[in-house]
């Protein structure tokens, strides 16, 4: 594909938004401004190619996997031009795309989109256009634009805050999972608030209630994340010597704190950093490493030549399932499978708060598809689709350790951790 | 080269070396298949037009060329096992030309020459002939290499026999008593010989999937990695008698994957085209992993395309099985236990990121090292079975079928 066919084609895209954007309203403005404005970035061009879906598509989340089902010569026969791009696998008729067209699809859930705040349609837009990626990053935008809701929230005449802001949050919330399921870090911290607006008093003055949950929700991103973090970097440092090869797969907020504290430090290393599609994440984390850090960046397939230089694979978390199985961007198992193969220790750093309850056996039950964003792949057809699996579940066997902010712990020690965090929390601290 | 000008005096053919020579070193060959077949053609080509006294001296010169060739691009193996395939032949026919009249002792297939190693009971022949016509393991060792020795016996013989005048030529004594020198009497059977490896290269897509309907069942879901045309014919035979879903991985960076599922799903094979990235979480659906080869190593490892040696290990950690086409001509008598780099062969960095990016080397003003390489080593232990034109093996069985294919002596060109 030449440079002036990418360009034609992007102009495409361009006006297909445009022609969406009038119906978000004044409230969708916004979020498409800021769009507009990250559009030269060059992973922003492969988010994009996945705006022009037919509507008619995208509404039909329940119809669809019927239509799925039809079989494939029944709709070859169908002369109306090309298939419609489907929005789910046929392999796997579960796993779904995000809505591309979020901000459209606000007005037919049954909601008017009035009742949808501005920073959660923007935020939504955001999440379905990988926009916003990373348990972290996500986490805390979700807090961010809930806490922008709640101070914008008067409760209606004859009930109390504690009573009635959940049922005012919960449309909002769906909204934001319609975009993109919610993250394991988005769902604990949600019912973390959840509960927190349940124990409040009934007598609390209103303004006094939203400024203490929006203290809370300050207080939470500070002691669950962001001082989370530094303690991994600390402990995670410490497992880093000199002359080490650190493997890393695509791009982790902690796994890129760690490197860079560890390079602070005056730690002689240098990291190799495998990289995959769909996303292709590692290209961003290797423009934001240090300079005089040496860096070598490898794709997937070629993991197996640079294996035997590495001493030591660090992962990022999106989720620590209670079997101690660790559920993190597709690839990551892979890379941790090849590693422990040849015996290099697989540390994972993930913060408490995404540890989950769930058991899961596989990765694809519970997964997530992303778009195909190269330019240059077959287009799907009848016979052809593409399936671009967002995550993927490493077995515990092939993780060593679990770098947390309680310290180093084995995977199988998570329902532990789980259960104590159960006991402080019903302390009410 | 004097040694070629002396054997031979035709510019078209010099000339045709040094074109192949040219082209091998530039990668303007690609693939172990279009390099094997243009190999033997030049075989034909040499064979037809060199003048020689003895076949010893035809070797010589093949073998010279043949190291010219390897030398160009050492990383295709195909030059070197097609040579050594021809050079088997040219002795053998040389042999059954010259050797049954001459040699009676060696006629006998179970007949061992006498090695130190092995020595042969002398009684064994005499008083236990039943045993002798049996495959019992203690003659299958010393069988080993007796496909080799007669050849070099019979030529041994044959100068003893005819006689070595004083200018060193051979001589063969022709039906009508006559003798005539040794090139004209065998070039014709050799060249016959040579075409027939030129017609099983032109044919091995057809007869690797010979049997591919006896590999998959219907309803299956196969993974495969790259583009190879062994695959892609192997699937398509396949699916004239079966129905399956076929999972092509992109792989990375050549994204040759992509051209493996737009071929398969113009044959209306339902084709799912993946991330590598999603290779292990899809592998518990997976029911088998069907993977080409660059080259098959002594040990029954594997030189694949990149990405190959994780989608197996994926596999063998689900227990799906792996089964690998190749032509017969990848057999390689080289071992690879010490390279991780597998060939040692590597591309530039411009498909695996962009010049922006870092493929210049640079990320912000920063050095960046990005590695490609091309092969990857699958080891012997995670490959299941290993289909050839020539039959179904088993990884381990390898090492004979390169004993059976090539001689001893030619292991090192």
């Amino acid at each position: 594909m030449t440079k002036a066919e990418r360009r034609e084609e992007q102009e495409k895209q361009r006006a297909a938004k445009a022609a969406v954007q009038p119906e978000g309203g004044s409230s969708g403005g916004k979020g498409g401004g800021q769009q507009q404005k990250k559009t030269p970035q060059p992973g922003t061009q492969a988010a994009e190619s996945n705006a022009p879906r037919t509507p008619q598509v995208a509404h039909s989340s329940r119809g669809a996997p019927d239509a799925s089902s039809v079989p494939t010569e029944k709709r070859a026969n169908e002369p109306a031009g090309p298939p419609p791009v489907p929005t789910h696998s046929r392999l796997f008729p579960h796993l779904r795309l995000p809505k591309a067209n979020i901000l459209a699809s606000a007005s037919v859930a049954g909601t008017s989109k009035a009742e949808i705040h501005t920073s959660i349609l923007r935020l939504a837009l955001q999440f379905s256009s990988f926009k916003i990626t990373g348990g972290n990053a996500r986490c805390i935008a979700t807090l961010t634009a809930l806490k922008s809701v709640i101070n914008s929230y008067t409760t209606p005449q004859g009930t109390t805050l504690s009573r009635h802001l959940m049922t005012y949050l919960s449309p909002q919330i769906s909204h934001l999972v319609a975009a993109r399921p919610m993250s394991a870090s988005m769902g604990n911290a949600i019912r973390w608030l959840k509960y927190e607006v349940s124990v409040l008093s009934i007598d609390l003055p209103e303004q006094n209630a939203k400024d203490f949950l929006c203290e809370r929700i300050d207080t939470y991103i500070r002691d669950r994340i962001t001082v989370a973090d530094r303690v991994i970097e600390d402990h995670a440092m410490e497992k880093i010597r000199d002359g080490d090869v650190v493997l890393t797969y695509a791009r982790s907020s902690s796994v890129e704190r760690v490197i860079k504290a560890a390079h602070e430090a005056k730690i002689q290393f240098s990291v190799v950093v495998v990289d995959s599609g769909p996303l292709f994440e590692g290209k961003s984390l290797i423009a934001t490493l240090p300079p005089d850090l040496s860096v070598t960046y490898v794709l997937l397939p070629s993991l197996s030549p640079i294996l035997p230089t590495v001493s030591l694979c660090l992962f990022g978390a999106h989720s620590l399932l209670a079997n101690g199985a660790l559920y993190s961007r597709a690839g990551t198992a892979s890379v941790a499978m090849m590693a422990r193969e040849r015996n290099i220790p697989v540390l994972v750093c993930c913060e408490t708060y995404k540890f989950s309850e769930k058991v899961w056996g596989d990765g694809v039950t519970h997964n997530e598809l992303a778009p195909t964003t190269s330019a240059s792949a077959p287009v799907p057809t009848v016979s052809l689709e593409h399936i671009n699996l967002l995550y993927d579940l490493t077995p515990a066997s092939y993780i060593t350790a679990v770098i947390t902010e309680v310290g180093l712990i084995p995977p199988s020690s998570v329902p532990t951790v789980l259960f104590r965090q159960g006991v402080t929390a019903a302390q009410g601290l | 080269m004097p040694a070629d000008t002396i054997a031979i005096r035709d510019k078209p053919t010099l000339k045709q070396i040094e074109t192949l020579v040219a082209r091998l070193r530039r990668r303007q060959v690609i693939g172990a298949q279009e390099t094997a077949l243009e190999t033997a053609l030049l075989l034909r080509q040499i064979v037809s037009v060199a003048r020689f006294n003895s076949i010893e001296q035809l070797t010589q010169l093949i073998k010279s060329i043949a190291r010219r060739l390897i030398d160009a691009n050492p990383k295709e193996f195909a030059v070197g096992n097609i040579v050594r395939r021809v050079l088997r032949l040219i002795r053998e026919e040389t042999a059954a030309a010259l050797g049954p009249a001459e040699e009676p002792d060696n006629t006998s297939p179970f007949s061992v020459p006498n090695t130190p190693a092995f020595p042969n009971p002398p009684d064994l022949n005499s008083s236990r002939p039943q045993l002798r016509a049996t495959n019992s393991l203690a003659t299958f060792m010393i069988m080993g290499n007796q496909r080799v020795q007669p050849p070099n016996e019979t030529r041994q013989s044959s100068r003893e026999s005819t006689g070595l005048d004083h200018h060193g030529e051979d001589h063969f004594q022709g039906w009508d008593g006559e003798k005539k020198p040794l090139a004209i009497t065998v070039k014709p059977l050799l060249i016959q010989a040579i075409q027939e490896v030129i017609d099983e290269l032109e044919t091995v897509y057809e007869n690797v999937s010979k049997t591919a309907r006896d590999h998959i069942y219907d309803g299956e879901i196969i993974l495969t990695l790259s583009y190879s045309r062994t695959i892609e014919q192997f699937l398509k035979s396949a699916a004239r008698d079966r129905h399956f879903t076929v999972i092509v991985a992109e792989t990375a960076p050549s994204y040759s994957g992509r051209q493996m599922a737009t071929a398969l799903s113009s044959a209306n094979i339902p084709t799912v085209l993946i991330p590598d990235s999603s290779i292990y979480p899809l592998m518990p659906r997976i029911t088998k992993v069907i993977l080409g080869a660059h080259a098959i190593l002594a040990n029954g490892g594997l030189f694949t395309q990149v990405g190959c040696a994780l989608a197996a290990a994926a596999a063998r950690a689900h227990s799906t099985p792996v089964v690998v086409c190749a032509g017969q001509y990848k057999l390689t008598p080289a071992w690879n236990l010490y390279h991780e780099y597998a060939a040692l062969d590597f591309a530039g960095p411009e498909k695996v990121i962009s010049f922006e990016e870092g493929g210049g080397g640079e990320r912000r003003g920063a050095p960046l090292e990005v590695i490609n390489p091309i092969y990857d080593y699958v080891k012997p232990e995670l490959v299941d079975v290993l289909i050839t034109n020539d039959g179904d093996h088993p990884p381990p069985y390898v090492y004979r079928l390169i004993k059976e294919t090539y001689d001893d002596e030619d292991m090192q060109l």
